[in-house]
């Protein structure tokens, strides 16, 4: 089989793109610790989610020093707690689950973005940093109110931050 | 002009005229669907764009799943099955086995279309409790009405039958030709089909263990993460189903239009089996940011995906050294000014052109797409349907309506309507399709999400890094509207074909490939042997998830509930559907 | 230059042997530099540059 010398060539830089793209996704999951979400979250019984400690009350914990949890419920149409408030310059973990169909979880305009899948708990964890407000949507098709479907985070100043007030409602 | 008159060669109609018969219904199935696609996809684009809301934000998800499933099932598999048919004829140069059987399975796809059609367009009917808003994706536990899912599985079956169709030409023929190389068109629609068996395993058994009974209220229950990922495991490689009639026409059809020989038969063969061995085991990385699976099979499915841009670079080099040597038989010289050599005012190949050089571009954010955890900044984003309009709604759609116009008189003994409405109608959707698909990226990296009727919150704004989202609102209104109209420019062309005299001799033959196949191991065409590896990696790639999946939510899920797009109970329903089917099949089928 | 044929001819023959497509080499090593920084672009400046990234 005679391969023209130009389509080696190409043959060979077409290998160092494909390994350079690979590279550069390691380098994002261990030198700067970029985590994919993944089975790590559990499992959940979804007809059952008042019977489970976390989203029967969704809500934000504290957990440790400028550490918190955030249990959160996507269903059709709407985000509990809502709005999601958490301090300033913390490490906030959320858990997302839904008790009907598929919902996405969308921090817009940050790399918070992932997927909710009844029966499964997605979990990610992200670091918040000066005060500010976030739109949050879902980005998967829910059915027919699927775009009034949309919340809030909000990073409020450490000393302004109060638990509980996300779970008024 | 001239170039493809007066030949004096019979044309594939000449020869096989029960076959050309087949090849015209399964295109014309394939433009229907196209023309009704687009109508579709143009209410959308005015929609989500705020500019004209011609429907009720609720239908919007009707249209959607109308457009979807129109334009990436019917359109671009009929359009397959058409081409397909064609080539093995062609390349093998005998008719089909059995016309009856071949009438058959695309009777079958007629009928499992027409059923899902109605279920999708029964969205719109308050009146009846039919209905499958549920998108090309259909993901449980949202619930289609039976019909949708049936309708699907008659619908693969009639492609099963047709791939076998297929396969028997190629054993008649190579019963009778013991010691000859496959042809390599032939090559071309084997491996594909043999990719394809592979890739249906997962929609098959999403759809006929799951989805079908399931709708059918046999049980109540379902693992949604399983059906999804078995979604994915086929709707992946159905990317590649829909590409590589493209690749068929760029590498076997373009170089003659161009005016030369394709650069190497061997490298050709090479693709193909690359994408029969890589196509499936890739399907995870659509779910990079699913709860449920480890981050291992995520990488894993992330290398083969990245392995997977290697077919695809190499035909870059082929299909573009093959049309310089094309323009450089035609008088071309220099390093680049042999460009100007080539045939533009060919509505074929410029069409076909401007499709490779869009595909090159969305070859680009696939890349993006591919990369596992950049997957964050993108993932159901608008930049997704952006990226996919590039490869399927162009690379694709754009080569198999300019390659009509080269195709279709050698499938009717007329010449085209008109090439320069041909010319421009694939000029037009190049812009409309620059225009729309670049909004789109643009608007996915600020957030803006994809399949959502009204993009517009009422909590936060979007934050336009450059541009604003309202011009870049209107740069898509636009692009949609030139895609529509480019669409109807081309269906009315082909329409307004059958009226123009008959002609003869106007048969175009294929030009020699340079290198031919006599260059290459005769293992390349061990078909039995790359089947079995891309079995095997299938395996390797799908054993494990799909076993942690079943192991942590069961087979049929831990409580969840079915969550119907119907409304009435599905039992009151069978009857009458059954009805339909029955009428909807005894219409089709000649 | 072409002249204009609307025949459009082949005015030679071209073999196997004769054939360099060097026009093609240029086009796709410009190609190879357009993906390059595209990549580079996209994943250091608007992947790792943006807000909320999730880490372990």
């Amino acid at each position: 089989m005679n391969i023209h010398n130009y389509e080696k060539i190409w043959l060979v830089l077409s290998m160092l793109l494909i390994i350079g793209f690979i590279s550069t996704v390691v380098y994002g999951a261990t030198a700067v610790g970029i985590e994919m979400v993944n089975d790590e979250g559990g499992t959940i019984d979804s007809t059952a989610l008042d019977e489970d400690d976390r989203f029967s009350e969704p809500r934000v914990e504290k957990v440790g020093e400028d550490e918190y949890e955030a249990y959160v419920v996507a269903r059709q149409f709407i985000f509990e707690p809502n709005p999601i408030e958490v301090p300033a310059n913390s490490t906030v973990t959320f858990y997302v689950t839904s008790p009907d169909v598929l919902h996405g979880f969308e921090v817009v305009g940050t790399n918070a973005n992932a997927m909710v899948v009844p029966g499964e708990i997605t979990e990610l964890t992200v670091e918040v940093n000066e005060p500010k407000e976030y739109g949050i949507l879902c980005n998967e098709y829910c059915g027919g109110g699927h775009h009034t479907m949309e919340g809030k985070l909000i990073v409020v100043p450490e000393d302004e931050f109060e638990l509980g007030d996300s779970n008024d409602e | 002009m001239s170039e493809q008159l007066e030949s004096g060669a019979p044309t594939f109609l000449d020869k096989f005229p029960d076959e050309a018969a087949v090849v015209r219904a399964a295109l014309w199935s394939s433009f229907i669907a196209l023309a009704l696609g687009a109508v579709f996809g143009l209410i959308q684009a005015l929609h989500r764009t705020d500019v004209l809301r011609l429907i009720d934000s609720t239908d919007y998800y009707t249209v959607l799943t109308a457009h979807g499933v129109l334009m990436v099932v019917s359109f671009t598999i009929f359009f397959l099955v058409g081409l397909f048919t064609w080539a093995t004829v062609r390349s093998f140069d005998r008719g089909v086995e059995s016309i009856r059987y071949t009438w058959t399975w695309y009777g079958l796809m007629v009928a499992g279309t027409l059923m899902a059609v109605v279920a999708i367009l029964g969205g719109f009917v308050p009146q009846t409790d039919i209905s499958a808003d549920v998108l090309f994706t259909f993901y449980a536990p949202m619930q289609a009405h039976p019909l949708f899912y049936g309708g699907l599985a008659i619908f693969v079956i009639g492609t099963w039958l047709a791939g076998a169709d297929y396969i028997w030409t190629w054993r008649a023929w190579a019963a009778e030709n013991p010691d000859e190389r496959i042809p390599l068109q032939g090559f071309m629609v084997l491996t594909t089909m043999l990719m394809w068996y592979v890739a249906t395993i997962g929609i098959a058994i999403a759809v006929v263990a799951f989805l079908l009974p399931w709708s059918l209220g046999l049980f109540d229950q379902i693992n949604p993460l399983l059906t999804r990922t078995l979604f994915w495991f086929w709707g992946h490689p159905v990317v590649y189903f829909w590409l590589m009639p493209a690749y068929l026409l760029w590498y076997t059809v373009l170089p003659t239009i161009a005016g030369g020989r394709l650069f190497s038969d061997p490298l050709g063969r090479v693709v193909f089996v690359l994408f029969l061995l890589l196509s499936t085991p890739v399907g995870i990385h659509h779910q990079y940011v699913d709860p449920g699976i480890a981050e291992g099979f995520k990488t894993i499915a992330m290398t083969n995906t990245m392995f997977l841009l290697l077919p695809s670079l190499l035909t870059a080099f082929t299909v573009v050294a093959s049309v310089e040597h094309g323009a450089r038989q035609r008088g071309g010289t220099g390093l680049l000014g042999w460009l100007r050599a080539l045939p533009w005012r060919n509505p074929a190949f410029t069409g076909m052109m401007l499709a490779g050089l869009m595909f090159a571009a969305g070859g680009f954010s696939g890349m993006i797409n591919a990369g596992m955890n950049i997957n964050y900044l993108v993932h159901n984003t608008i930049w997704v349907p952006g990226h996919f309009h590039l490869t399927v709604g162009t690379a694709v759609a754009l080569t198999l309506m300019a390659a009509t116009y080269w195709l279709w008189p050698q499938l009717t003994n007329r010449r085209l309507y008109s090439r320069p409405i041909g010319l421009a109608q694939v000029v037009i959707w190049f812009v409309g399709m620059g225009l729309m698909s670049n909004a789109m990226h643009v608007q996915g990296l600020f957030g803006i999400p994809r399949r959502t009727a009204e993009p517009q919150y009422e909590g936060f704004d979007f934050v336009a890094s450059f541009g604003s989202v309202s011009e870049l609102n209107l740069q898509l209104a636009i692009g949609g509207t030139l895609l529509f109209i480019s669409t109807m420019l081309f269906v009315t062309n082909i329409a307004l074909s059958a009226g123009t005299p008959k002609l003869s001799g106007i048969g175009q033959p294929l030009s020699e490939p340079l290198s031919t196949v006599d260059d290459s191991p005769e293992i390349l065409d061990n078909l039995k042997l790359w089947f079995g590896i891309a079995l095997v990696l299938v395996v390797l790639a799908y054993a494990l998830p799909l076993a942690s999946i079943i192991d942590r939510g069961g087979l049929l899920g831990p409580g969840v509930d079915p969550v119907p797009m119907i409304v009435e109970p599905v039992a009151a329903t069978i009857e009458p559907t059954l009805g339909r089917l029955a009428a909807a099949v005894g219409s089709v089928v000649p | 230059m072409v002249p204009t044929m609307s025949g459009e001819n082949t005015v030679r023959e071209i073999g196997h042997d004769e054939f360099d497509p060097k026009g093609t080499l240029v086009l796709i090593l410009v190609y190879f530099g357009v993906l390059s920084v595209m990549w580079v672009f996209m994943y250091f400046v608007e992947f790792l540059g943006n807000d909320l990234t999730v880490l372990v």
